[in-house]
């Protein structure tokens, strides 16, 4: 081994020391958290899993990004281990074994230069600069310098003096990683280590889809998130997991429409809330749009919203819930989690909600209707179809679940297409009629968890004075509540979305259906696709309907907000642009002459908007229309001619 | 979306019926009564309006429930037996199929009918007293009569509940039998159904009662009643609030229909059905002030004409139901368009009255704008795709090529549409110069906006030629080019000028005028007072009876009106002879067509109408190439089958309206629809 290579394992070694030391400054922030229960054994077992399986799958969206990271961290971390084992006497004198840290030290120069070649001379707008802007320069620094000396090694020493460059160069590019380690890009490394494995949501990990806002204790003390100190203290790790790239916030309908919510930059903000004496002012990526000015200060005993604080009430309420950002994150963050237990506080300690949604609560509050509205009338819409109650009915297979939608002109018309499609298909259905409640999606997510709880304890002990075998809902945010957030207070249903029962209905031969012959693009309800992984069902009825379906270049998982959700059109933030309107361009830009819709907010949203634009149509619309056109086939006429 | 839209589509709940929405249709009589019975036509009429959404569609205005209350004068519905029962059943489960829910009225005309029709008798009353109106003079009715109509109208109410209506009304108002007892204006007795009030409400509750009595509590009965009658010696606001009242606390009576009048003479017949010149929904006042004071619930109508102002009444509280009737005739599927977001496609009644018009000179109800309202066996209100797809051109943006152009892109064709006037319209522009007729102009508002939204490809300002028209490579060619003013043939008719010159604005006369008019419509009437409201001295003539001689009831006591009031001379039984200048001024002949007596007036500008000739030339260059040489297969056309010629080895070239034969508005657009439905 030549000397060089021996200094160069002290150097990894003492950068190492560097490097715990510095982390270890961030672990103490993170124990300001509440306790979590995390299952330490498990998590640390499944981490090569997660990181390699999970993660990956969301960075590979992005192939030059991956090869990129694979290449930069799969170098950075052998390498370096591979050094360290080099004090072992045995190794550190085997030539192949330099030779094989050269190899993996020139790996992580390829990637040191890609990340450059991504940020030189012009970094896209989704990523930050900064500190970021270094990167590739102490990565390169620190992958050259290694490889020269293990280079040297390899050799035996015959190009002695690069091995000694190859030694300081490494050493100051090292340096230079480990000292920002607690502050810089290289915190995601260990921070999204311990995020994995400690997860809040591991289930996420498991094939479960876990989008279920977690309930609160109201007789806590503190009700929602005040101060970084009222996180869990794995919710602190995830936001320091964060590396910046930017993936959330180019998937954020809000930030895309100009309303002041970044949820990059609130990950930030929130990270650097938990610092003492904490300050935005390091931040590098691009801003809140439309930012509303704020002191930009935090601690982890100080309020995190508010214009003095570090995060503009405005942000918290310009997000729709949507998950697309939660979807993009290679670091498996939970922003959506975050903005409500956020919300929570400010709605529940505070009565700071914004204007025009207190009514609503209110309203819920007291007559279980966000608009007050009397609950038998929700009903109304049916009028003049047969509806049956099941009160009156003793029992039904499928108890029709109408949501908030059936109040709306405009859904209405969605619903008496799906009625009468469930008589064509002699569907043994009934609806709770004035019993139903609000479901309590839109308090829970503007942060109102008390009438969420209660409506949604109300809700289960009247459908527990029911027998029905399934609950048929045509709303996504009613399946999700009912699917995935009534088991934590006791009532577990099976519930299934309008448009999959269609598609069993029609499979099972129960609707005949004619084809249609028009062109569609379905677009994706968050809570139907994200929430709950359901994008091929709608899908499938569609291509059954014979229609000629193109996607939109947001589809599925990967869809884009219609702007409808998380309250978002009560909060009614002001941006630049509308979102529906961003989503129906995309929806214009395939050329179909309809979109098609599966959720009565989406339907409200797009159907706001004006101009030229594809016609908005329920799937069960579209169905009914199938099946009317199976049932009037056009008469052939004789054409008479002139003899 | 309309305000207050969510206002009209709850669901009302009387006794157990639920209504599905707010908006009804109230009895009338269309005129397509057949022996006395509702049967096809009639049933298809309504039970279109039930495809199209209507939540309560009431038939049968008038129908009787004895024998000596007449059916035949207005083809009208008679419960007077048992026969009609297997109809009533028929009729509601078609219009049940579709959801809504349907009723009868049910009344006795008492006075207000003819004795020299069906089966002769004497017409009945409260008290001897003539009506203007019917011009008969009826028997005081003794208490035998009054037994037995009590009876015959519970029998009635009997048979609509076995014939599986959902339930029925009264008349009380427009007055009939029920409030000719009512009405002190007709009402002389001196037992213990006249006098007082309380004694002249006796009759009817007896009605009530029996009729309660014979169909069950739990069968929804109104009463269609007069919220003041607006006559001096008759009922005022107050008398018809506590008649409702009183009604409403017995609990004889789930709901009232209220309406603003009565109709015992032309005026006020009228009056109480409302056209064009009336301000929307004039008489709502009467039903909210009515709603105040009972707890059934409230329907009106009374020109209604747009959702928006049904929706206010029912949003604000004046009613509960709001009745658009004649709304439905021009347009039966005005809830659906509402309920499925296509409002703006919504064909909105302008007010003309040809529905009403034409019933009370013994007519079927048609509608001046939608040519498949009564004629549902044969005409769609839905226009199919054809199965093959033409090149059409329409020469000719008046109502007639409009319609046509219409229901070609409707049929999926491919429509280019000629005009030389700048704007779409036609004639009706011209029409809608004239004072309160402005709203024709809602008609070919409507049809441009459909055309425009078909993509028909609209070229106006442009006139057509034969090379322009060739130059398109139409599979079919339909000339729509109207009809322009004749100036009759009296000796010197080229001193006159038209009714168009004066409403265009192409001659403006000041001073003496002689208006003179052969056809007896609205165009010289309303001419007439244009002229006088700009300062003219008018005398119009006519060799008809009475001026506005063929204008409906409905409107002519308007025009009558108007005319008076404006110092209009009315010089019927005259004939424009001759026309000569004198000076600078011209002397019109008229003669007496009674007398033969010659009389000579003058005066600064004679103005003439004798209706329009065809526009022909164009028709006359094409006629050579086309395929069928204009000619149209009138039989194929009545069979509602296709045109004979295809088109493919040329064009086949039709005409359409005024074009063909100088006729109106309806004909003008029943002629595009027929013909074009099928190509």
């Amino acid at each position: 081994m030549t000397s060089s290579a021996l200094s160069l394992a002290y150097v990894v070694l003492t950068l190492a020391v560097i490097a715990a030391v510095t982390a270890g400054r961030r672990v103490r922030l993170w124990r300001v958290g509440r306790p979590a229960a995390v299952n330490w054994l498990h998590g640390v077992m499944a981490l090569p899993k997660r990181y390699l399986v999970d993660v990956h799958h969301v960075v590979g969206r992005d192939p030059f990004a991956a090869r990129m990271h694979a290449f930069v961290a799969g170098g950075l971390l052998g390498g370096s281990a591979l050094v360290l084992l080099t004090l072992v006497p045995a190794l550190g004198g085997s030539r192949l074994y330099w030779a094989l840290i050269a190899v993996l030290f020139a790996a992580m120069l390829i990637g040191g230069a890609m990340v450059g070649r991504r940020r030189y001379p012009q970094k896209p707008a989704r990523l930050s600069g900064g500190r970021f802007q270094v990167l590739p320069l102490l990565l390169i620094g620190y992958a050259t310098g290694a490889f020269l000396a293990a280079l040297d090694a390899a050799l035996a020493g015959t190009v002695w003096p690069l091995g000694w460059l190859g030694l300081w160069l490494a050493a100051a590019g090292g340096l230079g990683l480990v000292l920002q380690l607690d502050r810089g890009p290289m915190r995601h490394a260990f921070a999204g280590a311990l995020h994995l494995v400690a997860h809040p949501r591991d289930g996420r990990f498991e094939g479960r889809r876990e989008t279920a806002l977690l309930p609160i204790d109201l007789d806590a003390p503190r009700l929602g998130t005040a101060t970084p100190a009222d996180f869990a203290w794995n919710r602190l790790v995830g936001f320091d997991a964060c590396i910046q790239c930017g993936r959330c916030e180019v998937a954020c309908p809000a930030f895309a429409a100009g309303q002041p919510l970044n949820p990059k930059r609130l990950i930030q903000d929130l990270a650097a809330a938990m610092v003492p004496g904490g300050t935005n002012a390091n931040y590098s990526g691009s801003p809140y749009p439309n930012a509303r000015p704020v002191a930009g200060r935090g601690g982890p005993e100080q309020p995190i919203v508010g214009a003095g604080a570090m995060i503009h009430p405005d942000t918290l309420w310009s997000c729709t819930t949507c998950r697309a950002c939660v979807e993009e994150c290679p670091m498996m963050i939970e922003h959506v989690d975050a903005i409500v237990s956020l919300r929570r506080f400010q709605t529940l300690e505070l009565g700071a909600v914004p204007e025009k949604a207190a009514a609503p609560l209110a309203e819920l509050r007291y007559a279980d209707e966000p608009q007050g509205r009397p609950l038998k009338a929700r009903t109304d819409f049916a009028a003049g179809l047969d509806l049956p109650l099941i009160g009156a009915k003793g029992s039904a297979d499928i108890l029709l679940w109408l949501g908030e939608g059936a109040y709306d002109l405009r859904y209405g018309r969605s619903l008496r297409a799906l009625v009468r499609l469930l008589h064509l298909a002699k569907v043994d259905f009934a609806v709770l009629g004035a019993e139903e409640r609000d479901c309590g999606d839109v308090a829970r997510r503007l942060g109102d968890e008390a009438t969420f709880q209660r409506l949604a304890r109300e809700n289960i002990a009247t459908l527990a004075t029911h027998s029905f075998r399934r609950i048929l809902t045509a709303d996504p945010h009613a399946l999700h509540v009912l699917r995935n957030e009534y088991p934590a207070f006791g009532g577990s249903y099976e519930v299934i979305h309008h448009a999959a029962f269609l598609d069993e209905l029609v499979a099972a031969g129960r609707l005949d259906v004619g084809a249609l012959g028009i062109g569609v693009t379905y677009h994706d309800p968050c809570y139907l696709g994200r929430y709950n992984g359901e994008i091929d069902a709608p899908r499938r009825l569609l291509d059954r309907l014979g229609l000629s379906r193109v996607e939109m270049e947001r589809s599925g998982k990967r869809s884009m907000c219609c702007g409808g959700g998380g309250g978002a059109p009560l909060s009614d933030i002001e941006g630049d642009r509308r979102i529906p309107d961003i989503r129906m361009a995309q929806a214009s830009a395939t050329g179909a002459g309809i979109v098609a819709v599966a959720c009565p907010q989406c339907t409200a949203m797009l159907e706001g908007v004006t101009g030229n634009r594809p016609e908005v149509r329920d799937v069960a619309e579209l169905v009914l229309d199938a099946v009317e056109a199976a049932r009037v086939k056009p008469v052939a006429r004789g054409v008479e001619t002139v003899t | 979306m309309i305000a207050n839209a969510d206002a009209l589509l709850k669901p009302l709940t009387i006794k157990g019926l639920t209504i599905r929405n707010r908006v009804m249709s109230t009895s009338h009589a269309p005129g397509y009564g057949k022996d006395g019975k509702p049967q096809e036509r009639y049933q298809l009429y309504h039970e279109e309006k039930a495809k199209g959404g209507i939540g309560l569609t009431m038939f049968g205005g008038s129908s009787s429930v004895a024998i000596d209350s007449p059916a035949a004068p207005w083809a009208q519905i008679s419960v007077a037996d048992d026969s009609v029962i297997p109809h009533f059943q028929r009729f509601a489960e078609r219009v049940h199929a579709h959801g809504a829910k349907l009723m009868i009225q049910l009344t006795h005309m008492g006075r207000r009918t003819k004795w020299d029709t069906e089966n002769w008798f004497p017409t009945l009353s409260s008290s001897a007293r003539r009506e203007p109106a019917s011009r008969t003079i009826p028997r005081a009715m003794d208490k035998n009569d009054i037994r037995r109509v009590v009876k015959a109208f519970a029998e009635a109410a009997r048979r609509c509940k076995e014939g599986g209506l959902d339930g029925c009304e009264i008349s009380a108002a427009h007055g009939h039998l029920v409030d000719q007892f009512w009405s002190p204006s007709v009402n002389e007795r001196t037992d213990e159904y006249g006098g007082s009030l309380e004694n002249r409400m006796r009759f009817g509750k007896e009605v009530l009662e029996a009729m309660r009595e014979a169909a069950g509590d739990d069968y929804v009965i109104g009463m269609r009643m007069s919220g003041d009658e607006m006559i001096a010696d008759g009922l005022s606001h107050e008398d018809c609030v506590a008649i409702a009242s009183e009604y409403a606390r017995a609990g004889l009576v789930d709901f009232l229909n209220v309406v603003g009048g009565q109709a015992r003479d032309e005026l006020s017949h009228a009056i109480s059905l409302p056209n064009m010149s009336f301000p929307v929904a004039p008489f709502l006042f009467l039903p909210s002030a009515i709603k105040r004071e009972v707890d059934v619930p409230i329907f009106h109508a009374q020109r209604v004409t747009d959702l928006a102002t049904g929706a206010r009444a029912v949003a604000e509280g004046h009613v509960d139901m709001i009745a658009m009737t004649r709304a439905h005739i021009a347009d039966p599927h005005l809830v659906k368009k509402l309920t499925e977001g296509h409002e703006d496609d919504i064909r909105q009644c302008v007010g003309a009255g040809y529905c009403i018009d034409r019933i009370y000179v013994g007519g079927d109800a048609l509608c001046i704008q939608n040519a498949a309202t009564g004629r549902e066996a044969t005409m769609p209100h839905v226009i199919p795709k054809a199965e093959t797809t033409r090149k059409v051109v329409v020469v000719g943006a008046g109502p007639g090529g409009l319609e046509a152009a219409r229901v070609c892109a409707e049929r999926g064709h491919s429509v280019v549409l000629f005009e030389k006037d700048d704007k779409a319209g036609g004639q009706i522009n011209i029409a809608a110069k004239a004072t309160w007729r402005e709203a024709l102009s809602g008609i070919p508002r409507w049809l441009f906006a459909q055309v425009q939204k078909k993509g028909v490809d609209i070229r106006l300002g442009t006139e057509a030629t034969p090379d322009k028209v060739l130059a398109e490579n139409p599979d079919v060619v339909i000339m729509a080019t109207g009809g322009l003013p004749s100036l009759g043939h009296a000796k010197g008719h080229e001193h006159a000028v038209s009714t168009w010159d004066v409403l265009t604005g192409k001659v403006e006369p000041t001073g003496t005028v002689l208006l003179y008019d052969e056809i007896g419509g609205h165009n010289a009437a309303s001419t007439a007072e244009v002229l006088a409201k700009r300062g003219c001295l008018v005398e119009m003539a006519t060799h008809d009876l009475q001026v506005a001689q063929e204008v409906g009831t409905t409107n002519k006591p308007i025009h009558l009106r108007e005319l008076y009031k404006l110092g209009v001379v009315m010089s019927p039984n005259m004939e424009l002879i001759e026309i000569y200048p004198e000076g600078n001024r011209l002397v019109a002949a008229l003669r007496n067509t009674m007398t033969g007596a010659e009389e000579e007036r003058v005066v600064d500008r004679v103005v003439v109408d004798y209706g329009t000739l065809p526009v022909e030339g164009l028709f006359g260059e094409l006629r050579g190439r086309s395929v069928n040489d204009g000619e149209t297969d009138l039989e194929a056309l009545v069979a509602g089958r296709p045109q004979r010629w295809t088109g493919a080895d040329g064009f086949a070239l039709y005409r359409v309206g005024d074009a063909w034969t100088g006729r109106n508005i309806h004909a003008a657009i029943y002629d595009s629809l027929r013909l074009c439905k099928d190509l």
